[in-house]
């Protein structure tokens, strides 16, 4: 039984369309990230389920509820805000305590759950502090303990560790996770951090434009992207134009710029069919010599960059494309200059073959 | 936008349909009952102003001379306020240097001084020998109140007064608008080789324009409407808003009405290009676009010899002028208080002391405490009542479509000449008009409520939103509060301070209005309209000590706005 569902939800502000048709099934505890480059409608599913704003079309259940019109204090999902939201006018105590004080429990079962709830989050020792006392850490967790003491069973996460530094985010997304975890809450966590959301969902949403694009785990959706822009968005590639010229049962040839030919193993495209060729950065090696059943085109290392632990090339190719590369560093492995002259080889299972996009290439990959 | 639950929403209803009518019937209808008040009664307007049996349209000419005069005198004060406005307002937002919260506060001291004390010490200081004038040994006052400025024509002394009391409009709103433009702009502009003069001409001052805007209209329609130091330091002259309290005590209520509309027309005309400049902020591209290269690059020279060379007009003289127009006044009134306490200095009969007059035979002592009494009152009830009603209309100011529509109908009365609505309110509420109210406190307070509100609610505005209510509140409501709750919990207490400063500026607005007073308030009189009886029955002496009386009240005032805003 999924717990929160959503069945064509449908937005529009204006002649703007945010959301266009929206089906999504959340089940009970899982992570789900809703994925998405500025402006796809990230923020605007997040409000539709808290119940901030009412969509145009379409239904929204949770539990078994219908919640259309249902005003946010009876949907039991807790909104968490970019900066947390804390009430500046009140201690970290009465933060925590803001939901069962409004719903009147009894003054016991105030206290109990507040100092329980604060004692899950560590932070039992500041209860009397202010939230500009706090660091951003700790303003999380106070927050999350609010949503916690307020009987939340959904927790939604707008763009949460926008506000912080990098390094801040990585300790704070893996923290975050597990103390979500712990509560069995349902998370649906709003982000256009592609790297974010491979690192903590259960799920993936991707959502672009109003729609979504592809669902599914983070291994899914990196390995089996089912579009340019999915595969583009989350990891990147390396994205070449054009034409099938030959198939035979092991795979086809496509034709490129320059004359130049690529074998892939896909034989689900059309002789004569245009076409993109995409290969990760990570699966094209740099050498001084062709490879056996490889795809192998000869260009000039154009740029090198060292990111700590692996290298990235840039590689103009001798028919002016550019692709670039990225090789682990291990023991004795060949560091390559700029200027010198290299064999790119990348394996035909690699290469993953999409229709030319209607609107262009530029349009799929560009913007994010 | 929030969700207006269905549960909750007859509960929302019931509360915005009560506020709009209570604000209709206390702000919106007393503005604009003028207008139709000519309107219903067009044909007496008519035959006074226009075909008098007597006259003729000797009263027109009169509509029309006073207007001209007001104007000249409105527009030369913002001229001026704008040249030495802007430098200063410059210094205060982007340097800091000692002393500079008591400037901020010298150059704001005349928004909460009541005017006609504060007209008073202007006039003490130039025109007799108590002042300027026996400081320097002469045997006079150093200008006669009817000395004129060469080309623009109106008195030096009511310019003085002007300038002084709209100088702070220009200075702290450009300041603000200052401080709130990012720094950047103008430091990347330094580095990339403009002179200070250069990146002002074209870096701040196209991002300032609507502050320049808006502070010249506030400046523009207090000189307009400013009543109670003018009727002091006026003379011979007369100005739009002095014109409608005397005609009112004639009884030439058609004339006064039809010339009080036409400001009501004339302010909204000023008000509402400048409402929509502003609010689309529109970025004027500078000046030097429409320039030739030739031309630029000779002004570019120029600034740059002007920044190094004479960067210190900048920096004196506006500081000359506060010093002039506002310290010295104040100075001159406190020491005069000392002078006179006991006996006239020069002539030395007691008749001529502060103590004499006050306790003597014509007792205005107890004039002083009566007249103590109904201001506070006036104060009290009316800034209550505006602040009850200003809560709720601020919410839906900022959260229904209309909002944006109350909010420019509501600088109406803000900048519209106080006396013009103290008729207004007369003509409604008065016997001539629905009859519920005689003349007297109730109406003053009726009266004060109206340019109350405004004040009140631009202040609540800017708290809310500058503090990000609603996220709070979309906060609060999913963690389970109800939109009442959220709104008591959260709303509220973020904005108390807003409302707080809204109160005490309303407070002491009220506390030192003059112009609407002087036609409301029948036999009650208040403490600014006591100084211009005083000083027209030439009780010079009680009109020091009540002066004084005022000044130090405004200091306190301030002190506390001080205190509670932590600025």
């Amino acid at each position: 039984m999924p717990l929160v569902r959503l069945v064509n939800v449908t937005k529009r502000f204006g002649k703007i369309v945010a959301l266009d048709g929206i089906n999504l099934s959340i089940k009970d505890g899982e992570y789900v990230c809703i994925l998405g480059p500025t402006g796809a409608g990230k923020t605007t599913l997040l409000r539709i389920i808290a119940g901030l704003l009412e969509p145009d079309e379409g239904e929204i259940y949770i539990g078994e509820k219908r919640v259309n019109g249902v005003p946010p204090e009876e949907r039991n999902a807790v909104y968490m805000f970019q900066n947390f939201a804390l009430f500046p006018h009140m201690n970290v105590w009465q933060n925590v305590s803001f939901g069962p004080v409004i719903k009147e429990w009894s003054p016991q079962k105030i206290r109990n759950v507040t100092s329980e709830v604060l004692g899950m989050v560590r932070l039992g020792e500041r209860r009397d502090a202010y939230p500009n006392e706090l660091s951003g850490g700790m303003q999380q967790r106070v927050a999350l303990a609010r949503g916690i003491a307020a009987g939340a069973r959904i927790l939604l996460l707008d763009e949460p560790f926008g506000a912080l530094d990098a390094r801040l985010r990585v300790n704070l997304r893996t923290q975050l996770r597990s103390l979500v975890k712990d509560q069995g809450l349902t998370t649906i966590h709003v982000t256009h951090d592609q790297e974010e959301a491979l690192m903590v969902a259960d799920r993936i949403v991707i959502l672009r434009e109003g729609r979504i694009e592809q669902i599914g785990s983070p291994q899914e959706i990196y390995n089996n992207p089912q579009s340019i822009f999915v595969m583009s968005f989350v990891g990147g590639a390396n994205f070449i134009d054009g034409v099938v010229s030959n198939m035979d049962n092991s795979g086809s040839t496509v034709e490129i710029r320059g004359r130049l030919y690529i074998r892939v193993s896909d034989t689900t495209k059309k002789i004569g069919e245009r076409v993109v060729v995409a290969v990760r950065r990570e699966d094209v090696s740099l050498g001084k010599s062709r490879r056996r059943d490889f795809n192998n085109l000869v260009g000039e290392v154009e740029d090198a960059m060292f990111v700590g632990g692996s290298m990235e090339y840039m590689v103009r190719l001798e028919n002016g494309m550019s692709i670039s590369s990225r090789i682990l560093l291990e023991g004795g492995s060949k560091v390559f200059r700029k200027g010198d002259i290299v064999i790119v080889s990348f394996h035909p299972d690699e290469c993953r073959v999409f229709p030319y996009p209607e609107r262009g290439l530029l349009k799929e990959i560009e913007a994010i | 936008m929030t969700v207006k639950p269905k549960r909750t929403s007859f509960f929302s209803k019931l509360v915005v349909s009560c506020t709009l009518i209570a604000f209709m019937i206390f702000v919106i209808i007393p503005t604009f009952y003028l207008i139709s008040y000519v309107f219903i009664r067009w044909d007496e307007v008519w035959r006074e102003v226009f075909a008098n049996p007597i006259i003729g349209d000797e009263n027109w000419k009169q509509i029309i001379k006073v207007l001209l005069f007001s104007f000249r005198l409105s527009i030369s004060t913002v001229a001026f306020d704008l040249i030495f406005g802007i430098p200063l307002a410059y210094v205060l937002a982007r340097k800091r240097f000692p002393g500079k919260s008591l400037l901020e506060d010298l150059v704001t001291l005349p928004l909460v001084m009541p005017t006609s004390g504060f007209g008073f010490a202007t006039l003490i200081t130039w025109t007799t020998v108590a002042g300027l004038g026996g400081l320097l040994g002469l045997r006079s006052g150093l200008l006669s109140l009817n000395a004129v400025m060469p080309f623009i024509n109106v008195p030096v002394v009511l310019f003085i007064v002007h300038i002084a009391l709209t100088f702070p409009y220009v200075v702290r709103t450009l300041e603000t608008k200052i401080q709130s433009i990012d720094m950047t702009y103008e430091i990347a502009s330094r580095t990339l080789g403009a002179s200070s003069l250069t990146t002002f001409r074209n870096i701040l001052f196209p991002l300032a324009l609507p502050g320049i805007f808006s502070g010249a209209v506030l400046a523009f329609a207090r000189s307009l409407g400013e009543t109670g130091a003018t009727l002091i330091v006026s003379g011979v002259s007369t100005t739009a808003s002095i014109a409608i309290v005397r005609w009112t005590s004639e009884f030439k209520l058609s004339t006064a009405a039809f010339m009080g509309s036409l400001l009501v027309i004339i302010a909204w005309t000023i008000i509402l290009p400048a409402e929509i400049y502003v609010s689309r902020g529109r970025r004027s591209s500078g000046l030097s676009l429409h320039l030739p290269v030739n031309l630029t690059r000779r002004m570019v020279e120029l600034e740059k010899l002007i920044s190094r060379k004479l960067y210190f007009i900048k920096d004196i003289v506006p500081l000359i002028i506060v010093v002039v127009t506002v310290i010295i006044p104040i100075a001159v009134v406190l020491n005069s208080v000392i002078l006179y306490w006991s006996a006239d200095p020069y002539t030395g009969k007691i008749e001529g002391g502060v103590v004499y007059q006050l306790f003597g035979p014509s007792n205005y002592f107890s004039s002083l405490l009566n007249a103590t009494l109904t201001s506070i009152i006036v104060a009290i009830v009316s800034t209550y009542i505006a602040t009850c009603i200003s809560i709720p209309v601020s919410f839906i100011i900022e959260r229904r479509w209309y909002g944006r529509i109350i909010r420019t109908i509501l600088k109406v009365p803000l900048i519209i000449p106080t006396s013009s609505l103290g008729l207004s309110v007369l003509l409604l509420w008065g016997s001539s008009g629905l009859n519920l109210v005689n003349s007297g406190i109730w109406m003053i307070i009726l009266t004060h409520i109206v340019f109350s509100v405004p004040v009140i609610v631009e202040s609540i505005i800017a708290a809310y939103e500058g503090s990000g209510i609603q996220m709070y509140e979309e906060s609060a409501r999913t963690l389970g509060a109800t939109a009442y709750n959220a709104i008591e919990a959260v709303s509220l207490p973020l904005i108390k301070g807003g409302i707080f400063t809204g109160f005490i500026l309303s407070f002491t607005r009220s506390l030192g209005e003059t112009g609407a007073t002087f036609i409301v308030m029948g036999r009650d009189v208040t403490i600014p309209v006591l100084v211009v009886n005083m000083v027209e029955a030439l009780a010079i002496p009680a009109a020091l000590f009540t002066s004084t009386y005022l000044i130090i009240l405004s200091l306190v005032m301030l002190a506390i706005v001080r205190i509670f805003t932590g600025r």
